[in-house]
């Protein structure tokens, strides 16, 4: 990976790349809300209005997943969208390091995630409900194995949160990376001065641009919003089974029948 | 036809040890798989989750037709499900990157 990508224009000595980059995204986030609620306005105009906007469509998407209950969690579910979705986008911005193409980010998430639904739902249910509903409902001496299955289930979840984030906006850097790579060559063949290389590296360099700005671009693009809108989605859907698992079984059973 | 594909494919594979143990260099000999194992890995990982996100898109599409006002909730569930689906390739992807990449694994 070292070998194809370009390491980023600015990099501060000593600190590793995606730290720094982490902290613009922290810089660009806090100075935005910063400047936007200094002067709030009862009719929002400007960067308060777009902020607005942006919380609202959180609140939407918290609403319908999780109900009413989970505006209480729209702190730390907003917070962690805007800064997956700001730090994705700022990874598409040639000469910026990749803030969540790196494990140590994504694994910082998702632990928050795993560490906050757990303790979600222990301090809505006490530990030992909580803990009770890990072995399910089987019979008692199937309990302990369903315990186990659980618990190695729930330790998946924020493995897999971080190698979904990784592995997608790792990929996508890659893949544009070796695009470049090979644009770069074309372009200079065709530069060369001999014939072929003026057709077909022309006409290659050209299409690996018409390809890379119509079509990669837009796809990382939307890849961006949708990991950020997946990591949300999951965290919302862990939190609202930690916090529903006590009531799980009358309900259900209450709407089954 | 087939038969020859499949020795081809097995002259591919012996190939690089057969070359690299008549350089007699020590060490290093199972780059040459790693290469061909994430190739391959992909491949197939890539195959098999376009199939599955295809089979999940066909019947969100088929139930977002029948009924146009659950469309909303349709497209949530069937995008979760596909971010599911997908990282089961995405898993292949980062242990092919492994392969390439991460020179420090001792696979011996």
């Amino acid at each position: 990976m070292e070998a194809l990508e370009h390491p980023p224009i600015f990099s501060l000595p000593g600190i590793p790349d995606h730290v720094t980059y982490t902290w613009l995204v922290m810089v660009i986030l806090a100075g935005l809300t910063f400047i936007a609620s200094r002067n709030l306005q009862l009719v929002p105009l400007g960067l308060q209005n777009f902020l607005e906007v942006i919380l609202e469509q959180f609140q939407q998407i918290i609403d319908d997943v999780m109900g009413p209950e989970g505006r209480k969690y729209l702190p730390l579910l907003a917070t962690l969208g805007l800064f997956i979705l700001t730090a994705n986008l700022m990874g598409l911005v040639p000469g910026t390091a990749g803030v969540t193409s790196n494990l140590n980010t994504n694994a910082a998430c998702a632990l928050v995630v795993f560490g906050a639904y757990h303790w979600i739902g222990v301090r809505k249910q006490g530990l030992i409900p909580y803990l009770k509903h890990f072995a399910g409902p089987v019979p008692m001496a199937l309990k302990p194995l369903m315990f186990v299955i659980e618990i190695i289930s729930h330790l998946a979840r924020p493995l897999s949160l971080t190698l979904r984030l990784f592995g997608n906006m790792v990929g996508g850097h890659i893949l544009l990376a070796v695009i470049f790579l090979l644009m770069t060559q074309l372009i200079l063949w065709a530069l060369s001065g001999s014939v072929p290389g003026a057709i077909i590296g022309g006409t290659g360099g050209i299409v690996t641009i018409v390809f890379t700005v119509g079509f990669l671009y837009p796809l990382k693009i939307l890849v961006a919003f949708l990991q950020a809108f997946i990591f949300v989605m999951l965290t919302m859907l862990y939190i609202s089974a930690a916090i529903e698992e006590g009531e799980h079984h009358s309900e259900q059973h209450a709407g089954h029948h | 036809m087939r038969r020859s594909l499949i020795l081809g494919g097995l002259a591919v594979l012996v190939f690089p040890t057969a070359a690299l143990a008549a350089e007699g260099g020590t060490g290093g000999w199972i780059a040459p798989f790693a290469v061909i194992a994430a190739g391959i890995g992909m491949a197939i990982a890539a195959g098999l989750c376009g199939l599955g996100q295809g089979r999940a898109v066909a019947s969100a599409v088929d139930a977002m037709a029948r009924q146009p006002g659950a469309a909303a909730r349709i497209q949530t569930a069937m995008i979760i499900g596909l971010a599911l689906i997908e990282s089961l390739a995405i898993y292949t992807l980062v242990i092919a990157l492994i392969l390439l990449f991460v020179k420090g694994i001792n696979f011996a």
